[in-house]
């Protein structure tokens, strides 16, 4: 697996070499992209902080682990830890309550557990379903979404499923 | 994507692009965050009374501290990769790879509509890349196109190719795990990539096989 750590750097240098034969001035581009994090972070803040109060408060009334345990045998017979139930079920709703809970699942495992990879594989094979559907369909004339959303979501569940498998060798 | 869909709630921009006739459909699958919030935070507050009402407070003190440690983590990514992606977009190689992705594309989306083809493939590389907020507006472009022009198929495959996540490199799983201190933080690059082109085939597949067939 030592050769995956090459993909990032090899990205950037690739793409700056790029940049440079185009006579992208380098520096002040660079920075013009770090410009925007600031807002855009403003932008999360919010979002992150009340989904991060409520996931403390589910944890602190018990509720979470009743959930958990609740869901945990369906889970097991297929393979997902029941630690990332939360997160697989919050992910469709909010991107950023998933990234609050991701960070959790890192601190509470630690971030190389089969938990937290399970988590990391989860989080980045499927998308917030219901705010694309509302974003994507909002200015059109579209009324029955139930279809696609219906396979959206299946096929989220299922790459999960497999997700968790390949993380017991990859 | 690294954050399109960031929000859980449409930002300015994208909620200027929903007309005012078609507000009510955005706020109804919308109040489903809504409703969620508002369910789970007053079951939690009522089971915490009767438990530990001490813990109350300090339970959302800690959220709020976890959040601005989180925020944190989250402005070094961003700092990182948006420069990257800047970079990216003006020395013309975001826009290269959407012209290379174009006759695929359109055979993809069983479409005529050049316009709706051309936002869709830019969405699609967008996407590939992780490019920050770039995949949605031009999404809800072509999505509008697809169904101006009547054609719910290329707008049903761009919903669902979108909502099972189409990225390449998962840049902020990498760096939050980073952060997180994990000794390997790329090595959840290939299952997550084997389970991201799973899961985009397989609604692809289902949308093809479901399509009205005329």
């Amino acid at each position: 697996m030592k050769y995956l750590a090459l993909i990032v750097p090899l990205l950037f240098l690739a793409l700056f070499v790029y940049a440079l034969i185009k006579r992208v001035k380098l520096y002040d581009c660079f920075t013009d992209g770090i410009k925007e994090a600031i807002p855009l972070l403003c932008s999360l803040f919010p979002y992150l902080a009340a989904m991060l109060m409520l996931s403390e408060l589910f944890e602190a009334s018990g509720l979470a682990a009743k959930l958990t345990s609740l869901l945990a045998p369906a889970f097991r017979f297929l393979g997902i830890p029941p630690e990332i139930a939360k997160l697989v079920l919050l992910k469709p709703f909010s991107g950023s309550g998933s990234t609050a809970l991701l960070s959790e699942i890192f601190s509470l495992y630690g971030a190389d557990s089969y938990i937290a990879r399970c988590a990391c594989v989860a989080y980045g094979s499927s998308e917030t379903v219901f705010y694309i559907s509302a974003v994507y369909f909002a200015g059109t004339k579209r009324k029955n979404l139930a279809k696609p959303i219906v396979i959206a979501l299946f096929s989220n569940f299922c790459a999960v499923i497999l997700g968790c498998f390949l993380c017991r060798f990859i | 994507m690294l954050l399109t869909a960031g929000g859980g709630f449409a930002c300015p921009a994208d909620a200027r692009c929903a007309s005012a006739g078609h507000f009510w459909e955005v706020f109804h699958i919308q109040s489903s965050v809504n409703g969620i919030f508002a369910i789970v935070f007053l079951i939690s507050t009522a089971a915490l009374l009767f438990l530990d009402p001490d813990g109350f407070l300090s339970a959302l003190l800690k959220g709020g501290e976890k959040a601005a440690t989180l925020s944190l983590s989250l402005l070094a990514v961003y700092c990182v990769w948006l420069g990257f992606f800047k970079v990216m977009e003006q020395s013309g190689l975001s826009q290269k790879l959407a012209r290379l992705l174009f006759p695929a594309a359109k055979k993809l989306f069983r479409s005529q509509n050049k316009e709706a083809v051309y936002y869709a493939s830019c969405n699609l590389t967008a996407n590939f890349l992780g490019l920050p907020g770039a995949p949605t507006p031009l999404g809800i472009k072509a999505a509008e196109k697809f169904c101006a022009a009547r054609e719910h198929y290329g707008a049903d495959m761009l919903f669902v190719l979108n909502a099972t996540s189409l990225q390449l490199l998962p840049t902020t799983v990498i760096a939050l795990r980073l952060a997180y201190g994990s000794a390997n933080s790329v090595d959840i690059f290939l299952p997550t990539l084997l389970a991201t082109l799973f899961s985009t085939l397989l609604g692809g597949i289902l949308v093809f096989l479901t399509r009205k067939r005329s």
